[in-house]
């Protein structure tokens, strides 16, 4: 077992890749009562299209997603029942690119990692109950078709991308997941679940050695096959946006407006990744944030709420920001956006801009290491992409405003601009 | 070292009329403050303390337009800062919180703590005035963000659908009001008139700072003698939440909108409150009847009928009301409502297994132990307690619910009445 520390914020990260090919972390966290466990497969929305061997497959969208509803249940018995027995609260999420299992608990961690490594590994799926689930994900499709903000959100994708499985809506269709069976199933299960493709990191009230000495048990105990050589196939994805605007209706008390940037600098990996993701979070900051002049001016004017937010996604294949939130009047708000942009080109972000956002980001920082949610979770997310996320205050103290001032020449060309616009159905309201 | 909390031991005294309430731990890199100002909730009041919760966050004297302060913010390392009102019972609470690194993670000396409490003094009692008012061009910009904040509820469906069965169930009940106001209000309130307003909250209302954190409490205290200061007279007497009501006829309530997914949302009364002995039986009926994974709702409503992605209950402790509540397709209405209903017949009967209340007890201990690791439910807990009239420790509150037994059980149980049914629908369709 290998362990690092981390000096200023005060962690240690104990570490073992288990002879099966099992990446483990483990962090300590003093005083807390809790324990966080999260087993995460390198395995999302977008791997439908793969090769397995010389064999090529392509599954319905949202299998990913269905597969994570059915890993709970087992031929006798319901995985959330052993869970409640120990106390343990237990639940799972589906990304594009990662499936997440995991339980937090204030006792019996012992069992409850022993039932978490069980049933991600042990699959039963009978026709009976991936009939019976298409019921409950319909809903769950149903539920997020009437969330304006998701609406928002994954058409401004499906306007940035015109290839890329990232488009796609990750719990899939009501018509997508009519297709799935439980041999297809058991292939993707086979497929990505293999502990090579998988980490598990658990963080809270634990003792490293004792920890994972159970969990090396618990992995000798089981047969693996070797790892499947598994090809991801992706569609070439053209730079530009597919489409510069799209537009949707429902009940809405404002309309909604998202502005998004498709990142045209791909391939990265490791600290470069790492470095370009914190860059951007602080270029916009800097643009848009709070504390910038145009947030202020458009607060005042009253063309946004306090919806108005930032971010930036980070993937090898894919990232994008996005900016916007309620608005009265979206035409003019992607006017003055437009026009800051333009501006800010020309003339770049000053020094003092740039500390501000720097010193708020490491506070910000700081905060979320009180979350062993968040650390478990980004954790995982950075591994996967080759970083740490304890690199991020080394890696954001050697950023310059040099960089950011590139940044910003490099991510905002208007090739690369997509807007998404919800408005209020004539019907709406009581 | 700090060794593990295992109950929440805030020590409480009073500063300058104010109740500070500290608790020293080291678990956490941040410091967190909250400060809680109550008010009952009323028609007469509800949208003007609304609107100070916007007002106040906006500018003080020392930070005179809200760039600066939030360029303030960003100096003392991000802290994250809001000003809200939030429902507790018949209370409308307003509630400042603000967080801040903790000093030992950064390179500087930076006296952020200090810097905290000032900026807590400047907000509440050093706001940006003009002519010994609030400043007219901020409450204009205040009172249309108010107002947007108010017509968005209707964007969360699930949240618009339970403000609308509490309207309809609790008419002429403070307990029906929207915590962010009535934007029918908004016109009438000038600068003058909020701003004599808030004088009398500050002067009057119960008022409470808590901090939680790796702090010394004497230098909290001293920090915040020196930062706010505020003139207290006697504190008001607010009217109590009113819990018992008398249940008539099952109302059914159908509304229409522009949605695929019907929400169905059925509000019972309990009659029983935190104060309340049978209050751990009922939080336990709650947990079996639809607090978690393993109960009766999320079984029968999504397991084994497929009619559902959520099926779940729960439980507003200070008024009493219990509501559950289904994402379904409205084809199936009358069957997820029987199913539904059904549930709540069986809990009431004692058709409750031991596996179910073992599941229970463990999840809702778990879930309770789980707020030892977030300074924000900490304080939550704690003034609980404290508005309710009735503190519990945790440990207390775990032992109770340990010893529930089936007659505590059916005991609560029997005491809920269905109220009100409603459901939100598409506009397709026949009536």
């Amino acid at each position: 077992m290998q362990s690092t520390s981390f000096e200023q914020i005060q962690e240690r990260v104990y570490h073992e890749t288990l002879p099966n090919g099992l990446a483990v972390y483990l962090l300590p966290k003093h005083g807390f009562s809790k324990t966080y466990a999260v087993f995460t497969t390198r395995y999302g929305s977008i791997d439908s299209h793969f090769r397995v061997g010389t064999q090529e497959v392509r599954v319905p969208d949202g299998i990913a997603h269905f597969l994570e509803h059915k890993m709970f249940e087992k031929k006798d018995h319901d995985v959330f029942q052993l869970f409640s027995q120990t106390g343990a609260s237990s639940n799972a999420f589906t990304s594009f690119n990662r499936t997440a299992y995991l339980f937090s608990s204030t006792g019996n961690v012992e069992k409850n990692l022993e039932i978490l490594l069980d049933f991600v590994q042990e699959p039963y799926f009978s026709e009976q109950s991936v009939e019976k689930e298409k019921g409950i994900i319909g809903q769950e499709i149903r539920m997020y078709d009437d969330d304006p903000d998701w609406k928002v959100y994954t058409n401004l994708l499906k306007a940035m991308y015109q290839q890329h499985p990232v488009r796609i809506e990750i719990a899939g269709t009501v018509d997508s997941i009519a297709q799935i069976t439980s041999e297809l199933l058991y292939q993707c299960h086979a497929t990505f679940y293999h502990p090579s493709n998988m980490l598990l990191f658990v963080v809270g009230a634990i003792d490293p050695p004792a920890i994972l000495e159970l969990i090396r048990e618990n992995q000798q105990r089981k047969q693996f096959p070797p790892a499947p050589a598994v090809e991801r196939l992706f569609p070439q994805e053209p730079a530009e946006v597919g489409e510069q605007r799209i537009e949707a209706q429902l009940s809405v008390g404002l309309p909604k407006c998202l502005i998004g940037h498709k990142e045209s600098r791909l391939g990265l990996t490791g600290d470069a990744l790492l470095k370009q993701e914190l860059c951007s979070k602080l270029l916009l900051d800097v643009l848009f944030g709070q504390g910038s002049p145009l947030y202020q001016r458009l607060y005042d004017s009253g063309l946004i709420t306090e919806t108005f937010d930032f971010d930036y996604s980070a993937e090898s294949a894919y990232a994008y920001s996005v900016v916007g939130g309620d608005t009265p009047d979206p035409d003019r708000l992607l006017e003055t956006i437009a026009r800051e942009i333009d501006a800010r080109m020309a003339e770049g972000i000053a020094a003092e801009e740039f500390n501000r956002c720097k010193r708020k980001r490491i506070g910000q920082y700081l905060r979320a290491l009180n979350s062993v949610e968040y650390i478990a979770n980004q954790f995982t997310s950075y591994k996967f992409n080759g970083t740490d996320l304890f690199r991020v205050l080394p890696v954001l103290e050697g950023i310059t405003l040099d960089d950011v001032n590139q940044r910003l020449r490099e991510h905002f060309r208007p090739a690369q601009r997509a807007v998404s616009i919800v408005r209020a159905t004539s019907t709406g309201g009581k | 070292m700090s060794v593990p909390v295992t109950e929440i031991g805030f020590e409480s005294r009073q500063v300058n009329g104010i109740g500070l309430h500290v608790l020293k731990t080291a678990k956490f890199k941040t410091i967190t403050l909250v400060v809680l100002i109550e008010q009952a909730l009323s028609e007469e009041n509800v949208t003007k303390t609304a609107l100070l919760a916007h007002l106040l966050k906006r500018a003080t004297s020392r930070l005179p337009d809200s760039l600066a302060l939030r360029q303030h913010l960003d100096y003392l390392y991000g802290a994250v800062f809001d000003v809200d009102v939030v429902k507790k019972g018949e209370r409308q609470i307003l509630q400042l919180y603000l967080e801040v690194p903790h000093e030992q993670f950064l390179s500087s000396e930076e006296r952020l703590l200090e810097q905290a409490v000032q900026f807590v003094g400047d907000v509440l009692t050093r706001p940006y005035l003009e002519n010994g008012a609030f400043a007219e061009k901020y409450l204009a910009a205040e009172k249309e963000s108010l107002r947007k904040r108010i017509d968005s509820i209707i964007d969360d469906k699930i949240k618009y659908a339970n403000q609308r069965i509490t309207e309809e169930m609790c008419k002429g009940e403070p307990y029906a009001l929207l915590v962010y106001g009535r934007t029918a209000d908004l016109p009438a309130i000038t600068a003058a008139g909020l701003y004599q307003y808030y004088r009398e909250l500050l002067a009057h209302n119960p008022l409470h700072v808590f901090v939680v954190g790796d702090v010394e409490r004497d230098q909290v205290e001293q920090y915040l003698a020196r930062h706010l200061q505020v003139e207290r007279g006697e504190p008001a007497q607010l009217p109590p939440t009113v819990v018992q009501k008398a249940v008539g006829e099952v109302r059914e309530v159908v509304e229409r909108l522009d949605v695929t997914q019907g929400k169905l949302h059925i509000g019972c009364r309990t009659q029983i409150s935190y104060r309340d002995d049978d209050y751990p039986a009922l939080v336990m009926v709650n947990g079996i009847l639809g607090g978690f994974p393993h109960s009766k709702l999320f079984l029968n409503v999504r397991e084994k009928a497929s009619l559902a992605y959520y099926a779940a209950s729960r439980l507003d402790s200070h008024k009493g009301v219990l509501m559950m509540m289904a994402g379904i397709d409205v084809a199936q209405y009358e069957k997820a409502k029987a199913i539904m209903l059904e549930q709540l017949r069986l809990v009431q009967e004692g058709r409750i297994s031991e596996l179910e209340i073992k599941q229970t007890k463990a999840t809702l201990a778990n879930q309770y132990r789980e707020l030892l690791d977030s300074a924000r439910l900490l304080i939550d807990f704690t003034y609980n307690g404290m508005l309710s009239g009735r503190r519990r420790s945790l440990g207390e509150l775990l032992q109770q619910m340990e010893e529930v037994d089936m007659d505590d059980l059916t005991r609560a149980a029997s005491r809920i009445q269905i109220d009100t049914i409603y459901l939100l629908r598409d506009n397709k369709g026949g009536a």
